[in-house]
């Protein structure tokens, strides 16, 4: 029906213009907010291939009539029921809560849970009574035998077919034989049927890759204090860090997510440069990144997470030796660039680290802390090959106006910043090559029979005792002169 | 040991012989001992330059103290243009210490010259830095202030222009608590109200003048001024200043004699310390 007929019979009609990206992003916020129940969360897209696993998925399905949230909630339950009741209470009472939690923050939602994803996805769009929300264990044949044929999940027209044929039913499907079906419609239907039945596989594919190590503590009243946080943060971190030392691992990254009453996730990261299970040290890392936190109006739910974990590789204590040997390799100097990291930026903490070419400013590179150091002696080494080098390099070589006696020799005078030095003493030319195999950033290498540029360092001292190191740069009759440091 | 002032007007020379002032300076440098316990039982680090080390509390260095080094004008009077020679007497300083990380820290401003390692290795090795880039200055004390308090850091130096007391102060007082030097690099002087141990000013001088026809750059002098010397030795001079050179190629920093500083012919007389 179009927009003008049914004005033309609801003239007070409200209309709002239609903004999918809006409705992603919605459902977007919906899923992390699902986190709180299950890391394996997956947003289910209309009519597309959608998942199916063997276990306890739970569609809470009805936002606009299409979207829908897949939640594998497999061994979560525990954590809802209470007493002993293993598995059906606790899960009741977790769909109770989705269902109850969504419904405040005014969605209006359906939520089913069953063995199988398709099996909840049907019960959620088109079970009838409240009662048959929840499908029990092994009880989603019976379950969906009174279903439409539309909880299928089909292709439009195989569906309409079916209704043509009186296949109204899912029940329907089951007394047909399985040859001729797959034989007149294709695949698609026995394997709807399969997955929904748990007969195969469904795998539910998370929004974000779970994460292997996963604490979570709720409160029973909104917590908003900082201090409260960086508590409930601790607790969690020392929880975590048993999980970590049974499974024999280190944290390289850990995630903490604040779940804001108003239905909001704000989370925040840190990141290590070795394996880490020291929960104080964490801890300490966390600090500088729990003030960023916003708990809004108060946080009900935080849940640690660690996204990357590496093989414990020992405490660095073990082995005095190579602790010596390599300067960084000290507990604290880690632990510190790890925390200095933190606040100013992984690549604002840097180890300095030689590489082989003539190219002067080539020859410096930064690493991160997690790299190793160079060797003992690298630098020495490197340096005991090379000219004098100045203190300071140039990250730019600058372009400085000359003044010489002939345009071959070594400078007189050179201006920089509008600053005229006049030069007293030189030291030089070392010649210093461009690495022709090196490809130009064109991507090429440039042809053999080209001289490659070359370039004449000097070193100057000006009447004020200044050093410099400069360079000419080009051909001779149209040489050009650079400033590349600053000497001792 | 006489001592020649360049500066004709100089008060007396304190050390002058005698019984009365001997046993006047040793009560003076008694009641500064007893002004100062902080400082007692603090390690120092000779610079192994025994001119400059006598002036030092203790003949050295204090090590858990705060120190800065500044840049100072040309001798013409011209603002300098470059740091260089601030940045080898840093590198100098940091090579007295003993073994561990030491932590760079600096905050780029203007054209971005960072340390070049392969001349820094004439002093100690780079593979033991750890270079931090801190765009606010507060981030620049914050992360200096970390590395005072972490174990296995043998030294932290932060690059800045910024001159902020408190800072200063704070610094000072991680660095005294955990025994680690904190060096503060100024690409110009600073207004002279922080709270550092010793303050040092350093300009480029004109290299020894050698023959003409083979002009030598192998040997880069500096004047140094030791601006401040918090629980030092009072000096003949009112800023005790010396003339030093470094050889690129012997690695060895030495006073060269104020005398003879300047006359081409007479043979130089110096103290080579390694």
């Amino acid at each position: 029906m179009r927009l003008a007929d049914s004005r033309a019979l609801l003239p007070d009609l409200v209309t709002a213009p239609v903004d999918p990206q809006a409705d992603r992003r919605l459902i977007e916020i919906l899923a992390s907010w699902c986190d709180r129940y299950t890391p394996w969360v997956a947003i289910d897209p209309l009519g597309d291939a959608v998942a199916v696993e063997d276990t306890d998925p739970c569609s809470a399905g009805g936002f606009g009539g299409d979207a829908g949230l897949l939640l594998d909630v497999t061994g979560c339950g525990h954590l809802f029921g209470q007493g002993s009741d293993k598995g059906e209470a606790g899960e009741r009472a977790l769909l109770a809560d989705l269902t109850e939690r969504l419904s405040r923050h005014d969605f209006a939602c359906r939520a089913a849970m069953a063995d199988t994803a398709g099996a909840a996805w049907a019960l959620a769009r088109f079970a009838e009574k409240q009662a048959d929300l929840f499908c029990p264990a092994k009880g989603q044949r019976d379950a969906l035998a009174v279903l439409p044929v539309d909880g299928l999940r089909l292709d439009k027209p195989i569906l309409e077919t079916f209704l043509k044929l009186g296949l109204r039913r899912i029940g329907d499907l089951y007394s047909l034989p399985r040859a001729p079906l797959a034989r007149r419609f294709g695949d698609q239907p026995l394997t709807r049927l399969d997955q929904a039945l748990g007969r195969i596989d469904e795998p539910i594919e998370p929004r974000r890759p779970p994460p292997a190590f996963r604490t979570r503590l709720a409160f029973a009243e909104p917590i908003g204090r900082p201090e409260d946080i960086a508590a409930a943060t601790s607790r969690l971190l020392a929880a975590l860090c048993r999980q970590f030392e049974q499974a024999s691992v280190g944290a390289r990254q850990l995630e903490i997510a604040l779940y804001r009453v108003d239905g909001s996730v704000d989370r925040t990261a840190i990141g290590t440069s070795r394996p880490n299970r020291d929960a104080p040290k964490l801890m300490n890392l966390f600090e500088e990144k729990l003030g960023e936190l916003d708990p809004g109006f108060g946080v009900e739910l935080v849940i640690l997470s660690a996204p990357e974990v590496e093989e414990w590789t020992g405490s660095q204590d073990a082995l005095p030796e190579a602790a010596m040997r390599n300067p960084l390799a000290e507990d604290g100097t880690i632990d510190l660039a790890d925390r200095l990291a933190i606040r100013l930026g992984k690549d604002n903490v840097v180890r300095l680290l030689p590489r082989d070419s003539h190219i002067p400013e080539r020859v410096q590179t930064t690493a991160p802390i997690s790299d190793p150091p160079a060797p003992e002696g690298a630098w020495a080494r490197l340096a005991s090959m090379k000219g004098p080098r100045p203190t300071r390099l140039l990250q730019r070589p600058e372009l400085v106006e000359i003044m010489a006696a002939m345009p071959d020799d070594p400078p007189r005078q050179f201006v920089w910043l509008r600053h005229a030095h006049k030069v007293v003493k030189v030291e030089g030319p070392e010649r210093i090559a461009d690495e022709w195999w090196r490809p130009r950033p064109g991507g090429k290498v440039m042809p053999a029979n080209i001289v490659p540029p070359v370039r004449d360092y000097y070193r100057v001292e000006d009447d004020d005792g200044g050093r410099f190191w400069l360079f000419r740069d080009g051909p001779m009759n149209a040489a050009k002169w650079f400033l590349h440091g600053f000497c001792a | 040991m006489p001592v020649i002032s360049p500066n004709a007007f100089a008060p007396p020379a304190a050390n002058a012989s005698g019984p009365v002032s001997a046993a006047l300076r040793e009560r003076v440098r008694q009641l500064e001992r007893a002004h100062s316990a902080q400082r007692m039982g603090r390690e120092t680090v000779p610079l192994g330059l025994p001119e400059i080390d006598r002036l030092l509390p203790d003949g050295g260095l204090l090590a858990g103290a705060l120190h800065e080094v500044e840049a100072g004008p040309a001798p013409s009077g011209r603002v300098a243009a470059h740091d260089g020679a601030a940045l080898g007497f840093t590198a100098f300083l940091l090579s007295r210490l003993g073994p561990g990380t030491l932590l760079w820290c600096r905050q780029p401003a203007g054209a971005d010259a960072p340390l070049y390692a392969p001349a820094i290795a004439a002093w100690f090795d780079p593979a033991r830095l750890l270079m931090v880039t801190a765009r606010r200055e507060e981030d620049l004390f914050w992360a200096m202030e970390e590395g005072l308090r972490t174990p296995g850091i043998a030294a932290v130096v932060g690059e800045t222009r910024a001159a902020d007391p408190t800072a200063g102060r704070r610094l000072s007082l991680a660095a005294e608590k955990n025994g680690v030097p904190a060096l503060l690099l100024r690409p110009q002087p600073a207004p002279p109200q922080s709270v550092c141990t010793t303050r040092w000013r350093i300009a480029s001088a004109p290299s020894s003048v050698a023959p003409a026809p083979s002009p030598d750059l192998v040997q880069a002098r500096w004047q140094v001024e030791l601006r401040r010397n918090r629980f030092g030795l009072p000096s003949v001079e009112e800023t005790p200043s010396w003339l030093l050179e470094w050889n690129d190629e012997t690695r060895r920093l030495a006073v060269v004699s104020q005398a003879q500083h300047g006359s081409a012919g007479a043979p130089q007389r110096q103290r080579l310390v390694g």
